[in-house]
């Protein structure tokens, strides 16, 4: 998935906020939080908020953020979404013990992704992320059975 | 004996298994969907894996699945209970490909017991007898007619392609013979794009009489004697008991050695139940194997004093039967009452939902094979089994009072239960008489409310 380009106009401008929204219809997000200094904006989709494009751009100088304000400063992150094992078996990392892991924390993934395999009676299954994102996390440990829902990776949305 | 048994079932078999696993010494572990991640029964196990949705078949019908938990679990075997995959000589192949010990028979027994025409073939074979059918299909009215007054009336058209009641028809003279086969022409090949019929002596008022079998791989099939299983409605069984009243004790032999004869030639073991159909003369015809473990064995279990679950562990471990034919004795009588989720009053609709109050009866001569719990929920997916209830005395009259208070003591609040149903069949004077049969409750008990 691209990230927000880092020549991309400040986050208060309407051609921004309308980037942002096409961003996050093209990619299926259903929120994006980015903060600049100490401005923040932050767009959900959803029905308790209105499209934030479709307001008024606030005056220039203004601290307000067009939807959402909120109080804390800190970095929280987009919820992240889960990537949950669709079968019992053997979680692997890596194709073959000596080839480099599918993905590591770090690794950005599309819904095609194949993050690992998922493998029982001596098939391997290859397990695709279903999601865009960046991995934060890799849950599931090496070669350890996992069952159906089982979470195997973290992932970053933004 | 085994190290580990992967249980591949829910509800109260998986329970069962789990139960006669602990018994002899092994650990056990045990799948489950996401609709019974609450089931009291998975912390019994040593280990409880989730292989799917609550979609039977998006998991305890995936053999995958299945073998992948026994991996993940290292098991030696896997018991595959009833229903679901026990009966799937495919997935019993699997299993044992895979390097696990499948709790039942050989797969190649299996399949040819679970088709209907290799099974009769077998029958045949083993001097065992079967409904008289038509030889092949009908082609002609001459040859239908010719077919049902050899037999005798009346009779019954049945569809090849069909099955599970569908497509069949009785007829009881000639004329009604002559519409009825063009109607189930119709009928079959608008439903299962194949209108052949064939025909079949039709049992007026039969009584469902069937014989518990146990083999070990060295050769040796004994039976347990016989339960009668006649109080069913819409083919689902209602109550089972053994003996099987009012039977004279020559047919009884005869049927129990027909069973052994047929396991024997079809190269059986582990554990099975050979079901018969009973007329009035107490004539009585084959009519399939059922090659698994049955939902009605704890009735066989109480008047034989023999552990058919752990029997079926051992003999798949690959020991002898520790029994021959002449330690099996039958004492008293038992009678086991399938508790469904379901209301009676409106035509046994199923009826799911979380169950506030739970207090089975106890006591003298009650046995209760149960995984409900209060505040357990009865999730929607699967069948509407919650208990069975069972009795236990030295005669049947004294089984019978022993039920009727058992049944009084039963409370359940937050479902329906089949309970009140029971309550009428136990005081029902034909039954208490033992003169029922495969008619009786859709007959007398249906209508009324």
């Amino acid at each position: 998935m691209a990230d927000v380009k880092r020549d991309a106009p400040r986050p208060f401008d309407v051609k921004t906020v309308e980037y942002l929204l096409r961003l996050m219809s093209d990619h299926d997000l259903s929120e994006v939080d980015l903060k600049e200094g100490d401005q923040r904006i932050r767009l959900r989709k959803g029905p308790l908020t209105p499209p934030a494009g479709y307001a008024p751009a606030p005056a220039i100088g203004s601290s307000a953020p067009v939807v959402v304000p909120t109080a804390t400063p800190s970095p929280t992150a987009s919820k992240l979404l889960e990537i949950k094992s669709e079968l019992p078996g053997t979680f692997y990392t890596r194709p073959a013990p000596d080839k480099p892991e599918f993905v590591k924390v770090g690794s950005k993934v599309s819904p095609d992704t194949v993050v690992c395999y998922v493998s029982a009676m001596k098939l391997n299954n290859e397990v695709r992320a279903g999601v865009s994102g960046t991995i934060v996390e890799v849950v599931a440990r090496n070669d350890e059975f996992v069952d159906y829902g089982t979470v195997l990776f973290r992932v970053d949305p933004s | 004996m085994f190290h580990r048994i992967l249980v591949a079932n829910r509800g109260e078999i998986a329970l069962r298994v789990i139960r006669a696993c602990r018994d002899l010494g092994v650990e056990v572990a045990v799948v489950y969907s996401e609709a019974d991640r609450d089931a009291p029964y998975l912390k019994l196990a040593d280990q409880a894996i989730c292989i799917g949705p609550p979609l039977a078949a998006e998991s305890y019908l995936k053999p995958a699945r299945i073998i992948a938990a026994a991996e993940g679990a290292n098991a030696d075997a896997i018991h595959p209970g009833y229903g679901f995959l026990s009966e799937n000589s495919a997935f019993a192949s699997m299993c044992r490909e895979n390097g696990f010990e499948f709790i039942g028979p050989p797969a190649e027994a299996m399949h040819k017991l679970g088709n209907k025409n290799e099974a009769k073939q077998l029958a045949r074979e083993a001097k065992v007898p079967t409904v008289p059918g038509s030889d092949g299909l009908i082609t002609s009215e001459a040859e239908a007619i010719a077919f049902a007054n050899k037999v005798g009336y009346p009779v019954l058209i049945k569809a090849s392609a069909g099955g599970g009641g569908r497509g069949m028809r009785v007829a009881r003279n000639d004329s009604t013979l002559l519409a009825g086969l063009s109607s189930a022409r119709a009928e079959a090949e608008a439903a299962f794009k194949d209108g052949s019929i064939y025909l079949e002596k039709y049992l007026d008022r039969p009584r469902h009489v069937e014989v518990q079998l146990l083999g070990d791989q060295h050769g040796n099939v004994i039976h347990l004697y016989e339960r009668d299983c006649s109080l069913q409605r819409r083919h689902q069984k209602l109550v089972e008991e053994s003996p099987a009243p009012n039977l004279p004790d020559k047919v009884r032999e005869a049927m129990c050695a027909a069973a052994v004869r047929l396991a024997k030639t079809a190269g059986y073991y582990s554990a099975g139940t050979c079901e018969f159909l009973v007329d009035q003369e107490h004539n009585f015809y084959f009519i399939e194997v059922n090659a698994r473990i049955q939902v009605e064995h704890p009735v066989t279990e109480l008047v034989t004093g023999v552990d058919l679950i752990r029997e079926q562990i051992r003999v798949a471990a690959g020991e002898k039967l520790r029994f021959k034919q002449s330690d099996i004795k039958v004492h008293g009588a038992a009678i086991e009452a399938r508790i469904n989720a379901e209301d009676p009053a409106n035509d046994f609709r199923p009826s799911p939902g979380t169950i506030k109050t739970w207090r089975p009866p106890g006591g003298p001569g009650v046995r209760i094979d149960s995984h409900v719990v209060t505040g357990y929920r009865v999730p929607p997916n699967y069948d509407s089994m919650v208990a069975k209830l069972l009795v236990y005395q030295p005669t049947r009259a004294e089984a019978f009072a022993v039920m009727r208070r058992a049944l009084r003591e039963f409370v359940v609040e937050g479902i329906h239960t089949t309970i009140p149903i029971h309550q009428r069949i136990f005081e029902a004077p034909e039954f208490a008489a033992g003169n029922v049969d495969t008619t009786y409750i859709e007959r007398t008990l249906m209508d009324k409310k």
